[in-house]
């Protein structure tokens, strides 16, 4: 694993652009309002055709916050007022009612995973209640290997709320940090302690929650590399099984909570990538594995063992053992992948009751993908998560000739492997240990909507 | 990337016979073998070439012909999928059979001069029309196509009966799928792989089976590394131990 230290600054100027993180591909921007209810109904209908019917990855989205994080582009809604969360939870419940029918039941869910938002926003009895709700609609796996997973803010639950979600059937618990620097927490409104954050950590390990998580984010306001170090140190002492390490995307034109954030305060592309070398340095020192973009994960934990056996993938919770799901997204916002279409709830309040209250699913927009769109997705899923590409295999998978096909991606290609990134042999593509670090820039390559924006500054983050 | 240029694709390896001309017939077509070894003169082959009319693309969902309407014309598939089926007075579905490129559908419709049946595309079909007035009046005229029409005939009244017995899923299920497997092989296809075109409550219809209990079977059956599923396409990784569980439906 090569150092920070090796990217020069022409280098790192070269690459300091804007681009997907490729959760999806097709990317978010390209779904459109010409994918509705019917299209969304056609798709999981189909999707119960195949001779063995993938199983089902379930994720709820909680929108509601307590306080604002300056740096958080998520889709979520600040308030005190917890009487929301009823109503909320009753057009959740309409969804489930609506959706749940179409996938046929010997389907289980596998994965089921609640992000926000904020989860930790209902209280216990309102969680079980919405479990017992999603339990009576599908069927939950009984496999001793599905993932039920929820993203817990520790400032906002005690260790007796943590012990409560296990009996509910959750075992993987994913907890916000971002920085313990308290200059950075100023800088973002965020202060959270490791003493609260160790307590949700210990509460889930004590009661049988198979594995733990930590977010961080690099690229934050007034971030130092003595400080992030610090952090990392704290990490490292709390013993997660994952740690993912975010990029911060500053799109304050977007995320109108970014516009408290002062731009002088953000630390610059080599800074940035020296945050992430930091991190990769210390985590891999610690035993962790870089799994590739914002993943790290201990050399036993499922995620490394996946990638070992080739069956890695990614999806919009970054990378997932469990990539054979279709996807169903509940609550305002979410995403759903189902066969070969994606779909994105409404994304507000309004019409997202409105239209589960005229009876209709609350689907806004969406993209069913093309052959093209799942040929480019299979490469860009293959190199970003296996680092590798085997031609003959892809040939025949897909029956292209590779060569003619991704002419101009290998055009683009051939620029990055210059700049020792990837590896082009006539029989493979192999991403290199430095590569690893670019991978939505060797993505980008293969991407074939890119071009054809106006602006992509506009919609994407930084690269780097 | 300018455009989304599809200039490396290559063209699909779907199983289509497509191979005909005006005086040869497609190589996986049932009237194909008749002329050829019988030393047909021109003119007869002529007049067989004259009564096949091709049809095509369908797609999805379309209908060839359906039930209860005026029998006129065989069909012969040329690519794609086409199932048979008939639908009770409650409504309810019954699969009769699926059809592959090279076979005939609509056999069972000489008497009473009605089809019994729908005929339905799975995927992109593409089907040669033969006139029957046109094809009695051949069949007359030259011994070889009366007795390839009877072969038809008698190799039909045979097939619908095979998953009717008292066989169980795991059978069923074996015997579907290497039958599947013989009938691409003996069209010149890969023998051992192939695309599991029907919805799986097709094959479940079919073999009277829950669509639950086909796909439970499957998974048990890759899990034993006697196939492997990805998607629709399915390969047969071990033959031998498929065939030993089919062995009572597949005797012949």
């Amino acid at each position: 694993m090569p150092t920070v230290a090796a990217f020069d600054p022409g280098l790192i100027a070269r690459y300091d652009v804007n681009g997907p993180r490729y959760t999806s591909y097709p990317a978010a921007p390209q779904f459109h309002a010409g994918f509705g209810e019917t299209q969304l109904r056609a798709a999981a209908h189909a999707s119960n055709e195949d001779p063995i019917p993938r199983p089902l990855s379930v994720y709820v989205h909680v929108p509601f916050c307590l306080s604002p994080c300056f740096y958080c582009g998520c889709t979520r809604i600040i308030t005190r007022d917890t009487g929301r969360s009823p109503i909320y939870l009753q057009r959740l419940h309409r969804e489930i009612e609506l959706i749940a029918p179409l996938f046929d039941r010997d389907r289980s869910v596998l994965q089921l995973h609640f992000g926000g938002g904020t989860p930790n926003f209902l209280d216990r009895s309102q969680m079980a209640e919405l479990l017992e709700t999603i339990a009576q609609h599908f069927s939950f796996s009984r496999d001793a290997h599905r993932e039920f997973g929820i993203e817990l803010d520790p400032r906002f639950c005690d260790a007796d709320y943590v012990r409560e979600l296990a009996p509910l059937g959750f075992n993987r618990v994913s907890v916000g940090i971002q920085d313990f620097d308290p200059e950075v927490q100023a800088a973002v409104n965020r202060i959270q302690s490791v003493a609260q954050t160790r307590a949700v950590l210990d509460a889930a390990r004590e009661s049988g929650f198979r594995s733990t998580s930590v977010d961080l984010i690099y690229g934050l306001p007034k971030q130092t590399l003595a400080g992030f170090a610090r952090t990392l140190d704290e990490v490292i002492a709390l013993e997660p099984d994952r740690v993912a390490a975010y990029a911060y995307a500053h799109l304050p034109q977007r995320f109108k909570a970014q516009r408290q954030i002062h731009a002088a305060d953000l630390p610059d592309a080599a800074m940035r990538l020296r945050l992430l070398g930091l991190t990769v340095e210390k985590l891999t020192a610690a035993g962790y594995r870089y799994i590739g973009m914002d993943h790290f994960a201990r050399a036993d934990d499922e995620l490394a063992r996946a990638q070992d056996a080739g069956t890695l993938q990614r999806n919009f919770q970054g990378y997932s053992t469990h990539g054979g799901c279709d996807l169903i997204g509940l609550g305002m916002s979410a995403i759903s992948h189902i066969g070969a279409s994606y779909s994105q709830n409404a994304h507000d309040l309004p019409r997202y009751y409105a239209a589960l209250d005229a009876g209709r699913l609350p689907v806004a927009r969406g993209l069913a993908l093309g052959e093209d769109d799942v040929i480019r997705a299979d490469a860009i899923g293959l190199l970003m998560c296996q680092g590798r590409l085997d031609i003959a295999a892809f040939e025949a998978r897909h029956s292209v000739d590779f060569q003619a096909y991704f002419a101009t991606a290998l055009r683009n290609l051939r620029k990055l492997a210059r700049d020792d990134l990837v590896e082009i042999a006539p029989e493979s593509l192999q991403v290199t240990a430095r590569g690893r670090y670019l991978l939505r820039h060797i993505a980008m390559c293969f991407d074939a909507y890119l071009a054809r924006e106006a602006a992509p500054a506009v919609r994407y983050s930084r690269a780097l | 990337m300018t455009q989304l240029h599809q200039s490396g694709k290559l063209p699909p390896h779907n199983p289509i016979a497509d191979d005909g001309d005006a005086v040869h017939f497609c190589s996986t077509c049932a009237f194909g073998s008749v002329c050829l070894p019988a030393g047909l003169n021109k003119t007869a082959l002529n007049d067989l070439h004259m009564l096949v009319e091709h049809v095509g693309p369908l797609h999805t969902g379309d209908h060839i012909f359906r039930s209860g309407e005026r029998f006129g014309a065989l069909y012969a598939v040329r690519a794609g999928m086409v199932k048979t089926r008939q639908i009770d007075d409650e409504g309810h579905e019954q699969v009769l059979g699926f059809h592959l490129p090279g076979e005939m559908i609509g056999l069972d419709a000489i008497h009473p001069a009605k089809y019994p049946c729908d005929a339905v595309a799975l995927d992109t079909v593409y089907v040669c029309r033969f006139s029957f007035p046109a094809l009695s009046t051949l069949a007359a005229k030259i011994p070889d196509v009366q007795q390839r029409l009877f072969d038809l005939l008698s190799a039909d009244i045979g097939k619908s009966s095979r998953f009717s017995g008292d066989h169980t899923a795991d059978e069923r299920l074996a015997a579907f799928l290497l039958d599947l497997a013989n009938r691409y092989a003996a069209r010149g296809f890969a023998p051992n792989a192939y695309r599991l075109v029907m919805p799986r409550a097709d094959i479940a219809n079919y073999l009277r089976l829950a669509a639950e209990t086909v796909s439970r079977v499957l998974r048990r059956f890759q899990d034993h590394g006697l196939i492997r599923v990805e998607g629709r396409e399915l390969e047969l990784a071990d033959k031998p131990a498929l065939q030993k569980l089919a062995r009572h439906i597949l005797r012949d």
